[in-house]
């Protein structure tokens, strides 16, 4: 469970206001999609979400714990990928998951059968020895989101994940997304593809200016507007 | 034309982040502390300055009465350039070939030659300002002396102007060579490193051999010969690099003919070399480029008992990151150039420069110094050993090496002291290289007595913790993390130079009170345990100010 209550943050000594008095309870066995324009205020509510921005006010709790007091405790059931993962590209892939397991310290027997599991899943089982250097982007991609599976987390946030994704690694992310959140987890993550939303999604919450002007149930948001794609309200709420 | 300009005007902008400064300090209000640390910088590296035109003007007078005071010139002009022959080869390799925005630069319609250009220019600049410090004192204080007019200051301004030209493009040259049999090659990283330490081990053997050439001999005729003649000493000195001599001769001779023809020769052969350079650069540097950082991989699948040998086990935050520290430093060529390679190659540049300069005479003069002072002795050795241990610039760039990846380590649930305590043991490890390397040169070469060598151990070993951890505070109050050329991260890295003042002035002033002490009549041993006891004080100090500050700056630091 995410816990957001009251969040701010701001840029240039207050004078962008990046995130607004942002209020957000994404709840356990559910995935929350996250949308909003570019520049919206999506990747700093996240960034802010896993430690890597400190909100000027307001808290943050994961599990019921608070990410600033209990940071270790939260970073120990949080696993986050960023949009565009900046890794070690000197490492092998095994290498690097090995690094993973190490500082979230997975047991041997767990790491080898998730290692196997996903790089099999997602065709990197041949390239495991290889430095990340070699990699393509989605190949990069993808190392990251199994090094995000791989301590089996309570709470993942991911931050565009299908991008450079490949169709089939796409359609076994969502799958694995929805694997995730059906055994009680949680999944927070954004995106600009509607569709994914739309289906995937057992909430949704549009970001616009660093206000959180709508969110609910696909339903819910249905009402919000006299269309009935979330691709029309989303432009009619984000144009106003 | 236009076209260069502009590349070259943006490429200068993008390397000195003046942009970015000038937006920070004028729009911002921020980094305006830069300025009073770049003043205070000023303020540690006047007495040295100081003391360096003290020495030219004593060199000045000993050598005018025999006729040979334009040695004064060669000198410095000869360090300048082998300042760049040696270390122009770090700039090169990383800016030609590593730079993130070369990736953005090949696809454009420029010639080869053009980009390879704008680089060129860059680290041009960069060596400006980095002989600045060793020619100007140097042409100034001999022009102050020597009472010369405008043709001394003529000359010397298009001397100072040429001066990097020769060495750089001789490097670029070797360089550009080398990295096209690189690319051919598949283990590119390695051979990049080879072949760095092969251009290294030239660049000094050269020196070497040509130090020792005139012969030890005394001739007595050729002595005379050596006094009586005005340009034998600047002969004799220049001769491991000519060039220097015609600058010497250009600066000397003034307008005077002799003056003007050396300084044609000086200017025309820079020209001609960097001509050279241009030929070859349209020619091979796309060929060495393009692809140069693609690595290929093999498409080989483990088998479980092999993957099951190759995963590990449990929690252990501290050997995770120590051993991520370990690779990627080993494996970033530029990280391995300027770390644990420096660490090894400076004592070895130390060995090489006393062999050269008379090994001999160095250890009949430590045997007396022995003898005599035996408190300066360990001390000095000690001193050696902690400058050869810590000024790899390992531990003052350890945050910044982790630039736009130090995501994950605010992520990761691991505490920032285990993650410091992690980064101070690989820093160390390096430091023990660079210290086992002095150790060596320290009884090969200087044949220092086994009792004195184990106590500058002692020391060294211990003030190597506080320098290790002062470089980590150093780096860590200001991390350098929005980097795209890993050069920038280490060598071009203020953190680094601020760690090196800061080492130096904690010598300095060590050794200062030990003087005071010694003159107060202080007996050695006394001097010795107090000496001891204050370093251990100041790494005991200083690491715990490093885990105290590491919590706060983790929280502070945002990404």
């Amino acid at each position: 469970m995410i816990e957001l209550r009251r969040v701010s943050k701001s840029y240039n000594k207050g004078r962008v206001k990046a995130v607004d008095e942002l209020t957000l309870t994404v709840n356990s066995g559910e995935i929350f999609g996250f949308l909003g324009p570019n520049g919206a205020g999506k990747t700093t509510t996240i960034k802010m979400i896993v430690g890597l921005l400190r909100p000027d006010t307001g808290t943050i709790a994961i599990s019921g714990l608070d990410t600033q007091r209990d940071s270790l405790k939260c970073k120990s059931i949080t696993t986050y990928v960023p949009d565009y993962p900046a890794i070690y590209e000197r490492l092998t892939g095994l290498e690097y998951l090995n690094f993973i397991g190490d500082v979230y310290g997975v047991p041997k027997a767990d790491r080898l059968e998730r290692m196997t599991k996903w790089l099999d899943i997602f065709e990197l089982a041949h390239a495991v020895t290889n430095p990340i250097q070699s990699y393509s982007q989605g190949m990069k991609q993808k190392i990251v989101l199994i090094a995000a599976l791989l301590p089996a987390p309570q709470v993942m946030v991911l931050d565009e994940p299908m991008v450079g994704l490949d169709p089939r690694a796409s359609y076994h992310l969502k799958e694995l997304m929805r694997e995730h959140c059906d055994q009680g987890k949680t999944l927070f993550f954004s995106t600009h593809i509607m569709e994914v939303a739309e289906k995937l999604c057992d909430r949704i919450g549009i970001i616009n200016k660093g206000k959180l002007i709508a969110c609910g149930t696909m339903e819910e948001l249905k009402k919000l507007s006299e269309d009935v794609s979330l691709e029309s309200i989303f432009l009619e709420l984000t144009d106003k | 034309m236009s076209r260069l300009r502009s590349l070259v005007r943006a490429s200068l902008k993008a390397n000195f982040g003046l942009a970015v400064l000038s937006h920070r300090l004028f729009k911002e209000k921020k980094d305006i502390w830069i300025a009073a640390v770049v003043v205070l910088a000023g303020i540690g590296l006047f007495p040295t300055l100081y003391g360096y035109i003290r020495l030219i003007k004593g060199l000045y007078g000993v050598l005018k009465p025999l006729g040979q005071e334009q040695a004064i010139l060669t000198f410095s002009l000869l360090a300048g350039q082998f300042l760049i022959l040696l270390f122009g080869l770090y700039y090169v390799v990383s800016a030609f070939y590593f730079s993130k925005d070369l990736e953005m630069l090949i696809p454009l319609p420029l010639k080869p030659v053009e980009v390879m250009l704008s680089k060129f220019t860059v680290i041009l600049v960069n060596e400006y300002v980095s002989i600045l410090v060793i020619v100007a004192p140097a042409f100034i204080t001999f022009g102050i002396l020597a009472e010369s007019g405008v043709s001394y200051w003529t000359n010397a301004i298009l001397v100072y102007a040429f001066l990097p030209v020769i060495p750089l493009a001789i490097v670029s040259l070797l360089v550009v060579s080398m990295m096209r049999v690189v690319n051919l090659t598949r283990k590119k990283d390695l051979l990049i490193i080879v072949g760095s330490l092969v251009l290294i081990a030239a660049a000094l053997s050269v020196q070497f051999f040509i130090n020792k050439s005139p012969g030890s001999e005394p001739d007595p005729q050729a002595m005379v010969k050596f006094f009586t003649s005005p340009d034998s000493l600047v002969r004799r000195v220049g001769a491991s690099f000519p060039p220097s001599i015609w600058a010497t001769k250009a600066l000397a001779g003034g307008f005077s003919g002799p003056g003007l023809l050396n300084l044609l020769v000086f200017v025309g052969m820079s020209v001609a070399v960097f001509c050279g350079l241009l030929v070859v650069a349209e020619k091979l540097f796309y060929r060495g480029l393009i692809g140069i950082r693609e690595i290929s991989g093999q498409r080989k699948i483990l088998s479980t008992t092999r993957m099951s040998q190759m995963v590990s086990s449990g929690r252990r935050p501290v050997r995770a990151i120590f051993r991520r520290e370990w690779r990627i430093m080993n494996r970033t060529p530029v990280f391995l150039l300027n770390g644990v390679l420096t660490a090894i190659l400076l004592p070895v540049i130390f060995i090489i420069m006393a062999k050269a300069g008379g090994g001999d005479e160095t250890f009949v003069l430590m045997r007396g110094l022995s003898a005599a002072k035996p408190l300066y002795v360990i001390l000095a050795a000690a001193a050696f050993l902690i400058i050869c241990g810590c000024l790899s610039g390992t531990s003052s760039s350890t945050f910044s090496r982790e630039g736009s990846q130090f995501w994950m380590s605010k992520v990761i649930p691991v505490t920032p002291r285990e993650q410091a305590m992690a980064k101070f043991l690989h820093s160390y490890v390096i430091a023990l290289l660079g210290i086992g390397a002095g150790s060596a040169a320290l009884l090969a070469v200087f044949r220092l007595k086994v009792s004195f060598f184990l106590a500058a151990l002692v020391f060294a070993l211990t003030g190597a913790v506080a320098l290790t951890a002062i470089g980590m505070i150093i780096d860590l109050a200001r991390p350098l993390l929005k980097w795209t050329n890993p050069q920038k991260a280490i060598k071009q890295n203020l953190n680094v130079l601020f760690a090196l003042f800061a080492d130096l002035g904690i010598l300095a002033i060590i050794g200062f009170f030990v003087n005071f002490l010694a003159k107060s009549g202080v007996s050695a041993s006394v001097i010795l345990f107090i000496a001891f006891t204050a370093v251990l004080l100041l790494s005991g100090f200083s690491y715990l100010l490093l885990l105290r500050m590491v919590d706060r700056r983790y929280r502070e630091i945002e990404v």
